[in-house]
């Protein structure tokens, strides 16, 4: 339709692919795997055609479910293996395509042997745990008793000696001796361990409850212990508490619970006590062999998952996906096929039918999938096909909105403009082989990085490089232009143009240098550089040169919207957007840089905001001393005439042509091409959408669209002044940092000093003007693409391509 | 003069580097004037900005002043 009245050669990039709506019915039996293998391709965008279903309505709910459980698992057995150190293994080239039951399954015993393993583990450790416990209170308590017998013995000994010396008078001794010696016999005690913090308010507790009639003993343990209830590491005391009466010990039970002290059983007599202990120690050994071996079949496990995890994964997410897709697709009454419609490349169309095919012949289906094309009114995705290098350009013009099908795409010129004008600010030819470095270094890595994780920042720079790449080799060019190789000038070219008067050279510093030979062939003279007059004169150069680039900028926009408007045959669009706005735009500004183009090529002193404001003013005075050629009145009076009959050009008879064109087409007196190729009762159909036409309201716009460009392209004009300013920061700021720390370093004559004012200089170098003059300048010239240039032509109200991918999905890391 | 000259060398150097772009990366004509029109784009860039720093200095208005102490 709109393309056949295209005869201008393709391009690649300037226009997005075509777009046709497809409609395939794929029976049941092979949708899945048709699904599949096109996401393979990754060149359809379906539409859902079941948006007015929720989630559980949808056909497919329960195989998600699934997945979502498949998932779970996936998960868990994630978590187990970083726990336990072990990483996925990375090489799952081979291709074991499992189905989705022969997973399911697969996962679920995995996890229940892995549950049952981890309980296992959990309850044999708690049992260790508790073994140890019990034989370090058999080894500290052991200590008390033995201590005790050695101090007993010890007195009564001495008890023997008395009685002896005292003869006669130690019978009513004996008999006490005798009454306490039955009261021991009564006394009981209770053994453990409690924690080391609470170890203090236990003991005190104690001894308030049972009214001091106990005695406690504690022992501070070494080495943390690990408690059988949580399985941490802790530090804790042995305790033993002598009792007598079993009112008290139910009152010492209560603090030991409430407490968490462990009691653990403690018999007093030494054989006994030996034997204990000996079992123990072979309990607790026979169940450090097993818990070892458990935790090895554990690892053993987790390594097994762990070889086919990621394959897993990506199966999962695969299908996940391809029955979100499924669930996208209208499902037919008979329950045989399913009827799916979407948007893809016109290129593509023989790729799909061969994917469909293969689908068929792999499942042995009965009847093939249909393809067909749909007419349609709807306006497609914008679809580019972009390559490595290409892409990221077409990101930045993507960020500021997503073309209009078939629209003009800056993207063309902004592989070249957007580097350059970047390079335009930050000129000089030392920092860009800086630049150039990093870059190459990030594309001689390219395979490297592109297959790990890199940080958010190196994610981006990684991203760019390419255009970072190009930045280096344009600041590399307008550096030699600029002369500055790390602010220091060279005689590259050839001899300064510039030399003194007279032999003696006294007046180069009062009336200066006087132009000796002819123009330095390329680029600044390097005698301007740090000389008085320095700044005019590069101020000067600076800001016309921004003004002229900015125009030619802003008239390759204007252009291209006149490729627009002649690519969709909008004749309004050309007769009355792009020809007046072409008028005014070069009336004045057109007419500004070629003022300025004339200067300097007679060398005259006229004061040009003198012209410009007094063209305005007083068209029609004379011009005196500013003026630069014959016939310049003549030529200003008609320029702004000109300028004065565009704005009203430009917003007058669009919105009446427009409703004119309405009324034509509403009557049904005009043949509309837009219609040609459709049946003229759908023809009149269509039309009823369009019935409302409210003037006023595209009046308005139409208003608005005027003042926004007229006022626009004085703003904007203005506004390519940035690439003066920046220009002028880094030039000044790289001068600063060579002259006040490097050369004032060598002044010192010092190795120590020279050797810090070498790194400072380093350091300031690359992080003041190689990263943040660089963004500096990426974002102005970012600014200066979306607004001034896209501005003047570009919609961008389209909506991207989104196809059904897999290579799309592998790059989302949640499952 | 010296204006004429260089730019008659940028517009040698844009035909010579369309003319490799063409042997280099022949890939279609679609593709191809792609790539012949960023060529062409570079040295218009390229070229205005020489052409533009060239003509400021062609009949400067001022001369460079040294500091006094020079």
């Amino acid at each position: 339709m709109v393309n056949e009245g295209r005869f201008l050669p393709t391009m690649d990039l300037l226009r997005s692919e075509p777009m046709q709506l497809v409609q395939l019915i794929i029976p049941i039996e092979s949708a899945h795997r048709s699904i599949s293998y096109l996401g393979d391709l990754g060149l359809i965008q379906f539409k859902d055609l079941n948006a007015d279903k929720s989630p559980f309505q949808r056909t497919y709910a329960s195989q998600i479910k699934r997945c979502g459980e498949m998932a779970r698992r996936l998960r868990l057995f994630k978590e187990q293996m970083t726990k336990a150190g072990v990483s996925p293994s990375t090489w799952s080239t081979r291709d074991n395509h499992f189905d989705l039951e022969h997973l399911e399954v697969k996962l679920e015993e995995l996890e229940a042997e892995l549950l049952e393993i981890n309980a296992n583990n959990e309850k044999l450790q708690h049992t260790y745990n508790e073994l140890l416990e019990y034989k370090l209170v058999l080894e500290k308590v052991g200590e008390f008793f033995s201590s005790a017998k050695n101090k007993a013995v010890a007195q009564q000994k001495e008890l023997e000696f008395q009685t002896t010396v005292e003869g006669s008078i130690d019978s009513p001794l004996l008999l006490e001796q005798e009454e306490t010696t039955t009261k021991q016999i009564k006394l009981r005690f209770i053994s453990g361990l409690v924690h080391r913090e609470k170890s203090i308010p236990f003991e005190r507790i104690i001894f308030r409850a049972t009214r001091g009639n106990v005695f406690l003993k504690q022992a501070v343990i070494q080495h943390p212990v690990l408690d059988p209830l949580s399985g941490e590491k802790v530090h804790k005391n042995v305790f033993v508490v002598f009792y007598s009466g079993e009112r008290v010990k139910s009152k010492i039970l209560k603090i030991c619970d409430a407490f968490g002290a462990n009691r653990y059983p403690f018999s007093d007599d030494l054989s006994k006590q030996f034997q204990t202990i000996r079992e123990v120690s072979g309990r607790l050994s026979e169940l450090k062999t097993t818990i070892d071996a458990g935790l090895i079949h554990r690892s053993t496990l987790l390594q097994t998952i762990g070889y086919h995890y990621e394959q897993w994964s990506l199966q999962l997410k695969k299908e996940k996906s391809i029955y979100h897709t499924l669930n996208m697709l209208s499902i037919n009454v008979t329950k045989k096929c399913l009827l799916a419609e979407g948007w893809c490349p016109v290129f593509a169309t023989s790729q799909i039918h061969k994917v469909l095919e293969r689908a068929t012949m792999d499942c042995s289906s009965q009847v093939g999938a249909i393809f067909q094309v749909l007419e349609t009114k709807e306006s497609p995705p914008t679809y580019f096909s972009t390559n490595k290098f290409t892409s990221s350009f077409q990101e930045i013009v993507d960020a500021y909105g997503i073309a209009k099908y078939q629209e003009a795409n800056p993207g063309v010129y902004t592989i070249v403009t957007f580097p350059f004008l970047f390079a335009v600010m930050f000129g000089d030819w030392g920092h860009g082989i800086c630049l150039l470095l990093a870059a190459l270094y990030l594309i001689i890595r390219e395979k490297k990085f592109a297959s790990q994780k890199l940080g958010d920042i190196m994610e981006m720079a990684f991203g760019g490089r390419y255009i970072i790449m190009l930045m280096a080799l344009f600041s590399i060019y307008t550096g030699l232009i600029y002369n500055e190789f790390f602010s220091v000038p060279f005689e590259l070219f050839g001899p300064s143009a510039y030399g003194c008067r007279d032999s003696s050279c006294r007046d180069a510093s009062t009336t200066g240098f006087i132009k000796v030979r002819s123009t330095y062939p390329f680029g600044v003279d390097p005698k301007w550089h740090g000389t008085r007059s320095e700044l005019p004169f590069l101020n000067s150069l600076k800001m016309k040169m921004s003004i002229l680039l900015g125009v030619s900028q802003m008239n390759l926009g204007i252009i291209m919207s006149y490729f627009n408007a002649k690519y969709f045959e909008n004749n309004i669009n050309i007769w009355y957007q792009f020809v007046p706005q072409i008028i005014f735009l070069n009336s004045l500004f057109g007419y500004l840089s070629l003022l300025i183009i004339i200067k300097w090529s007679t060398g005259s002193q006229a004061d040009l905001y003198h012209v410009m404001i007094y063209m305005f003013l007083s068209p029609t005075d004379d011009l005196g001393e500013n003026q630069l050629f014959v016939g310049q009145k003549l030529l200003q009076l008609v320029l702004l005439l000109l300028a004065l009959v565009a704005v009203p050009w430009m917003l007058v008879p669009k919105p009446f042509l427009l409703k004119k064109q309405h009324q034509e087409r509403h009557q049904g007196q005009s043949y509309d091409l837009l219609y040609g190729t459709d049946d003229p009762l759908e023809s009149e159909s269509q039309s009823i959408p369009h019935d409302e036409f409210d003037f006023s309201e595209v009046f308005v716009h139409q208003l608005i669209h005027t003042i926004e460009f007229v006022l626009g392209a004085v703003s904007n004009t203005a506004s390519y002044l940035r690439l003066w300013a920046l220009s002028l920061a880094h030039s000044e700021l790289s001068s600063v940092f060579y002259d006040k720390v490097l050369l004032l370093a060598w002044g010192y004559n010092s190795t120590i000093v020279l050797i810090v004012g070498i790194f400072v200089f380093i350091c300031a170098t690359v992080g003041v003007l190689l990263l943040m003059e660089s963004l500096s300048a990426f974002l102005h010239a970012l600014r200066l693409h979306w607004v001034e240039y896209q501005n003047k032509f570009y919609e961008g109200d389209g909506y991207k391509f989104f196809p059904f991918s897999f290579t799309l999905l592998t790059d989302e890391d949640e499952l | 003069m010296g204006f004429l000259v260089t730019t008659l060398i940028f517009v040698v150097i844009g035909i010579i580097a369309c003319l490799c772009t063409r042997i280099c990366c022949n890939r279609g004509p679609s593709t191809n004037l792609f790539h012949l029109t960023l060529v062409i784009t570079a040295t218009i860039c390229c070229w205005m900005m020489w052409a533009i720093v060239y003509l400021a200095q062609m009949k400067p208005l001022i001369v460079p002043i040294l500091n006094e102490g020079e």
